[in-house]
């Protein structure tokens, strides 16, 4: 559940009958899948691009309700692997989804796990893959981790049709193969708007209102436990693959596309399928509705691959280009292996042809078909339709290449138009350039933003909630005390136990910042256990400054962010006192998107009645300014920006307050505390004054405008 | 033969460039074509540079039969039909990435600009030439449509995305008619009356109906008539490329000071009225500014103006009843309080500063209401105040800085015009107030020493340290800790040893 988006149009969606058209995003069309696959239990962390699955779920409570689906939101990643711990015993089915590859990552612990005694209940991992255009994170792929806990990889072409055909499909495959199942869906595939004919939803036959008498009995062998780990480490590979490659078989759940150019072929997972068609359109090798005259063999079934599709498919060839992103080349290296037992001499191409990092784009596509032709012969196709097409691409490259001499300025994304923790930084900025530079650990959240112009702060990013555990070994090294920034939603996803339990175990002296902006802002501020709203009205509550008293924290301030000098003379403190131990300031100020949204609610309805309300903002004196813009570099604001200098005996642009200020304050604490110039003013326009606003403003025009009509 | 119309949208965060998107999905929708839209919106959170991606298939679903068409989910370069976008540099990114291209591309984008931080942050100007980014776009593409998409959106009262939607419909490449573009709008039901008003602005403006509003100059300088007698004078005494630097300036000066000031600036700038054009008119400028230096009271004078008020309630929107405060928020220190005052007492209390810390970093942070009329009238004591300006301590020391400046300039023209105009753009480097100001005068000085007292000297090469002058200074210019120029200094340091060790 979210406070940026309201998804009530979204829930309509889910609740379509057999034959309506769905139309909708990619994430979406998976959320319904569920439903009609008669899942029990969801669950997940937020993060792009897979926060909406949640989001949805939570918003359709009503629904849930009715059908006795149980929805929660881990703590984090691994709470929600956890919750899949469910389907070991009993036989329900249970969907979690989350960021990859961090989310698998933190899940890591619980996934193998879970994996190892397998479940009786479908299981569905959603892996939004980041990776590629658009990542936030480090690039890796799932199919590693998928591959040394024995898990199964779908990843279906990327058509909404197909999407939810494989969610089904996934849950069955669990149960026949007692394992649990990862999709991976690619960014631009859970974002991918575009329609497929629903079915009904089916409610589970255990439920949260037709529930279980009793409990599992115990059965040792369920457990992830010695010695039957032994045991189930050889049903992995004894029991569950060759279940799982017949179910894959017997289901097609891989796609063969024949073709007439058939001493050839392609083996690629289903991800990748509708940018090789367009490629394979553009060089005269396909049509738009996918018939290819290369043969396709389909993966949509990653791990684990079938032995016997591979040797049907490539017999015969002369070659086959597998297509595969990431480094190593998993399929490629098994590909191989399988022909090889089998003595098929078929060339494997691949990554001789393809890059070994960065994902296969349209380009990256173009260039590795025009290296397996050029590999294969040019005999292949229309060698003059090929060529045309190779130069047309090149000449695309090279005219957008002499566009412009010098590279653009970037626009990465940024702290949004008064955004509380914005002023942190300001204070950062100040206090180190009166003390020095120090060490800073950065974190994963909106504060992130200020390893980006103009603040350029961080010397490592070490994950989620990881910044006070990754300035464990710095620290004693320092001479000034290194400062941690984290965001509440790191804090309570992992940064209080590895980080202050962990600094408070071994007496560190460093410095916290917990930006509490009472969101996890960066994903579209879903609530966290400190958010003073929650779904339906409820709020859990926990307050991150008690949590830290009965710890012990020996030194903590709560300081208001929007504050600079106080923010200013805290970091002194902190920095200089002679205490030793951990010092937490707690950074407190609500997102502004959440405010701002509250806000325009609460004013409209103020002005309807005629009642007063108070609009901030901020202007810049643009003939005091005189452009040198220091403002703007301890600031950085949207809507801090620049304009042409109105003084025609000036050139320097002169700074500039824009329409979208909403008063946040900032930029007259800046220029306090930094001493700026006295370009600044705040500007209060009140809506329907009361008696005596008005007339105590009549009196001031008056007065004032006699005063100014006559001579200086 | 059938192909997909492929449109690739430019946006920033925050702009509306999803709701743009579900319009158009929604449309071909209605229209029962198949579609596909994609957009990687992890980035295009809080105001970063994001794309969306649209393929529609121009058959319907009854023609298209069983099989549907299979649709790309990310642009191709060079691929692109329809490109739309509601910024400028966006459309340069998107151009240099290849999306653009002139066998096949509509270009329909926004001339206005958002400025990105590394443009804003820098101490000079650090602006992408606009002029560039329109004229590829003319270059890059098929066809285009420029218009100024955020002007068109405030008078419509609607978003941009609104405008964008108008623009894409009226470009006439989308199988898709306008009405069902409107009737979206209208049963989505959010906003219909301004989201249709900026729809039908940006389909007049792709059907060519552009209105451009040129902007009203603005005339601060109100009390113009006492500057009648120096403006006809120097329109007597200067040639007429330098009339319109002159006449602003005298305006400029006789408000700051009085007409009698003007004058001395005139007579400045009479010294070089023999001089070249290109140094008369850098000068005329430069010296101008100089001469009109922010110190106190002028931030007073700015902010006591006739208009101000009225300018500032128009900001805010305000109208009718509404009432509008001012607040301003002003930290003189002792350094600014000294300023105002004759020399004898501004030095000895800057040497009892000298001693205490605390007199030093002294400070008074003030937030004055000006709309107020005992906050308007301290602020008009303060104006006041340039009745004594002439005495005041920081007078003295401009009037000597700007002289030493001058004279340098008079004495380079001895040797070489181009050393002699450099040194007139160094008063550049020198503006702002407290911190900034010293470090622009500080900057000047390593300059002058470094390259000008040499350079005047005969010691080093004139034509060659004036164009090391304009490195320097443009070093001085990339950040505010002079690492740059100190690095550049080194280096021209170094190049100056070595030219003269040839030399011997």
């Amino acid at each position: 559940m979210s406070a940026e988006r309201s998804f009530s149009k979204e829930v309509g969606l889910l609740r379509l009958r057999e034959g309506e058209e769905f139309h909708g995003e990619g994430i979406l069309a998976v959320t319904k899948a569920l439903l009609q696959s008669g899942v029990a239990y969801v669950g997940g962390y937020q993060g792009a691009p897979v926060s909406h699955l949640l989001d949805v779920l939570l918003d359709a409570e009503e629904l849930m309700n009715e059908m006795g689906v149980h929805v929660e939101t881990g703590a984090n990643e691994a709470a929600a692997a956890a919750m899949l711990g469910a389907s070991i015993n009993y036989p329900l089915r249970g969907a979690v989804g989350w960021k990859s590859i961090v989310g698998t990552n933190v899940a890591a612990d619980a996934l193998s796990n879970l994996a190892s005694p397998g479940v009786v209940g479908g299981a569905l991992i959603i892996s939004g893959e980041d990776y590629g255009e658009g990542a936030s994170i480090i690039q890796e792929r799932t199919l590693s981790m998928a591959m040394k806990s024995s898990m199964w990889l779908v990843d279906p072409r990327p058509n909404l049709t197909s999407i939810v055909d494989t969610v089904e499909n996934a849950f069955e495959l669990s149960e026949v193969s007692n394992t649990p199942i990862i999709m991976q869906l690619r960014i631009r595939a859970c974002h991918v708007q575009g329609r497929f004919i629903a079915k009904n939803n089916k409610r589970p036959p255990i439920n949260t209102r037709a529930r279980q008498k009793d409990p599992a009995p115990f059965e040792y062998a369920k457990l992830a436990h010695p010695p039957v780990t032994f045991v189930q480490e050889k049903l992995k590979v004894e029991q569950r693959l060759p279940e799982a490659q017949n179910f894959i078989v017997k289901r097609s759940l891989n796609e063969f596309f024949s073709g007439d150019i058939d001493r050839l072929g392609i083996v690629l997972p289903g991800g990748l399928y509708n940018t090789l068609i367009r490629r394979l359109t553009r060089l005269g090798l396909a049509d738009d509705f996918g018939k290819s005259r290369i043969p396709l063999f389909v993966l949509n079934v990653v791990h684990p691959l079938v032995p016997r599709q591979i040797t049907d498919f490539c017999a015969g060839k002369n070659a086959v280009l597998v297509i595969e992103e990431g480094n190593p080349e998993y399929l490629e290296h098994q590909i191989n292996t399988v022909l090889r037992k089998a003595d098929i001499q078929t060339r494997v191409h691949g990554k001789d042809v393809f890059p070994m990092a960065g994902e296969y784009n349209a380009s990256v596509m173009h260039e590795g078909l025009i290296g397996f032709i050029e590999a294969e012969g040019l005999g292949i196709g229309d060698p003059e339709v090929i060529r045309t097409e190779a130069e047309r691409v090149k000449a695309v490259y090279e005219g957008a290449q002499a566009t412009f001499p010098a590279t653009l300025p970037p626009r990465p994304p940024q702290f949004c138009t008064g955004c509380p923790e914005r002023p942190v930084f300001s204070a950062l900025k100040l206090i180190q350039s009166e003390v020095g530079k120090v060490h800073i650990a950065a974190d994963i959240g909106c504060h992130a933003f200020a390893t980006f112009e103009p603040f350029s702060m961080g010397n490592s990013i070490l994950g989620y909630g990881m910044s006070l555990a990754s300035a464990a070994a710095v620290a004693p090294f320092q001479d000034k005390r290194s400062i941690s920034i984290m965001g509440d939603g790191g804090f309570w996803h992992n940064g209080l136990a590895t980080g202050v339990i962990g600094t408070l175990l071994n007496e560190g002296d460093s410095i916290l910042i917990i930006m509490q902006n009472g969101f996890t802002s960066a994903t579209g501020q879903q609530f966290i256990p400190s958010s003073t709203e929650g779904r339906g009205g409820r709020a859990s509550k926990i307050s991150i400054a008690k949590t830290l008293q009965s710890l012990g924290v020996p030194w903590m301030r709560t300081v208001r962010t929007y504050s600079v000098s106080e923010m200013v003379d805290t970091l002194r403190e902190a920095l200089t006192t002679s205490d030793k131990g951990l010092k937490v300031i707690i950074a407190d100020g609500e997102c502004q998107l959440a405010r701002q949204r509250r806000l325009r609610g609460e004013n409209a309805k103020k002005l309807e009645a005629g009642n007063r309300v108070e609009l901030l903002r901020f202007g810049i004196d643009d003939e005091v300014c005189t452009g040198d813009h220091s403002c703007i570099r301890l600031s950085g604001c949207p809507s801090l920006t620049i304009k042409p200098n109105p003084d025609p005996l000036r050139d320097d642009p002169v700074a500039s307050v824009n329409n979208n200020c909403v008063g946040c304050g900032l930029c007259g604490e800046v220029s306090h505390a930094a001493v700026l110039c006295p370009s600044f003013y705040r500007a209060e326009r009140v809506r329907n004054p009361n008696m005596v606003e008005r007339v105590l403003a009549a009196m001031r025009n008056s007065v004032i405008g006699w005063l100014q009509g006559g001579a200086t | 033969m059938t192909a997909p119309v492929t449109l690739l949208i430019a946006a920033l965060g925050g702009e509306g460039g999803g709701v743009l998107t579900s319009w158009i999905v929604n449309a071909a929708k209605d229209s029962r074509l198949p579609v596909q839209a994609t957009s990687i919106p992890g980035v295009a959170q809080r105001t970063g540079a994001t794309t969306y991606y649209i393929e529609i298939w121009p058959q319907t679903w009854d023609e298209v039969g069983s099989t549907p068409p299979v649709l790309a989910l990310a642009p191709a370069p060079g691929e692109v039909d329809v490109f739309a976008s509601s910024e400028l540099l966006e459309t340069g990114r998107q151009i240099q990435a290849g999306y653009v291209t002139p066998d096949r591309t509509l270009l329909i984008a926004s001339t206005h600009r958002v400025f990105a931080t590394a443009e804003k942050m820098q101490m000079g100007d650090g602006r992408v030439d606009e002029k560039k980014l329109i004229q590829a776009a003319g270059d890059r593409s098929k066809s285009h449509i420029l218009f100024d998409m955020e002007g068109a959106s405030k008078d419509a009262g609607a978003h941009i995305s609104a405008v964008l939607l108008g623009a894409i419909a009226g470009c006439r490449s989308l199988p898709i008619e306008p009405e069902i573009f409107r009737q979206g709008i209208r049963d989505e039901g959010k906003a219909v009356d301004a989201n249709l008003a900026g729809f039908e602005a940006g389909l007049r403006a792709a059907s060519g109906d552009i209105a451009v509003k040129e902007a009203a100059a603005v005339d601060r300088y109100q009390n113009v008539a006492p500057a009648a007698g120096m403006a006809a004078r120097a329109e007597a005494e200067f040639p007429a490329e330098v009339q319109e630097t002159l006449q602003h300036a005298v305006r400029r000066l006789t408000d700051f000071q009085d007409a009698a000031y003007a004058g001395l600036y005139l007579d400045r700038l009479q010294l070089f009225g023999n001089a070249d054009p290109s140094l008369l008119i850098a000068l005329a400028k430069h010296l101008a500014v100089r001469m009109s230096f922010e110190d106190v009271i002028r931030v007073a004078q700015v902010k006591t103006r006739p208009g101000r008020m009225a300018r500032i309630r128009a900001e805010t929107g305000a109208s009718g009843t509404d009432a509008v405060t001012v607040t301003e928020f002003l930290k003189p220190g002792i350094s600014e309080f000294c300023d105002v005052l004759p020399e004898g007492i501004a030095r000895r209390l800057l040497a009892l500063a000298d001693k205490s810390e605390s007199l030093r970093n002294w400070h008074k942070g003030m937030e004055l209401n000006s709309s107020s009329v005992t906050g308007f009238l301290k602020l008009r004591a303060l104006a006041g105040m340039r009745r004594w300006r002439r005495r005041t301590w920081r007078y003295r020391r401009e009037q000597e800085s700007i002289q030493a400046w001058l004279d340098l300039i008079e004495n380079a023209r001895q040797i070489n015009a181009h050393l002699a105009r450099e040194i007139a753009e160094c008063a550049r480097l020198i503006k702002g107030y407290s911190d900034t100001q010293a470090r622009g005068t500080s900057n000047f000085a390593r300059i002058r020493s470094a390259l000008i007292d040499p350079a005047l000297a005969g010691k080093i090469d004139a034509d060659g340290a004036a164009t090391q002058i304009s490195t320097v200074r443009e070093a001085s210019l990339a950040d505010p800790e002079g690492e740059a120029l100190a690095r550049t200094l080194l280096l021209s340091g170094e190049r100056d040893g070595e030219t003269r060790a040839a030399v011997q």
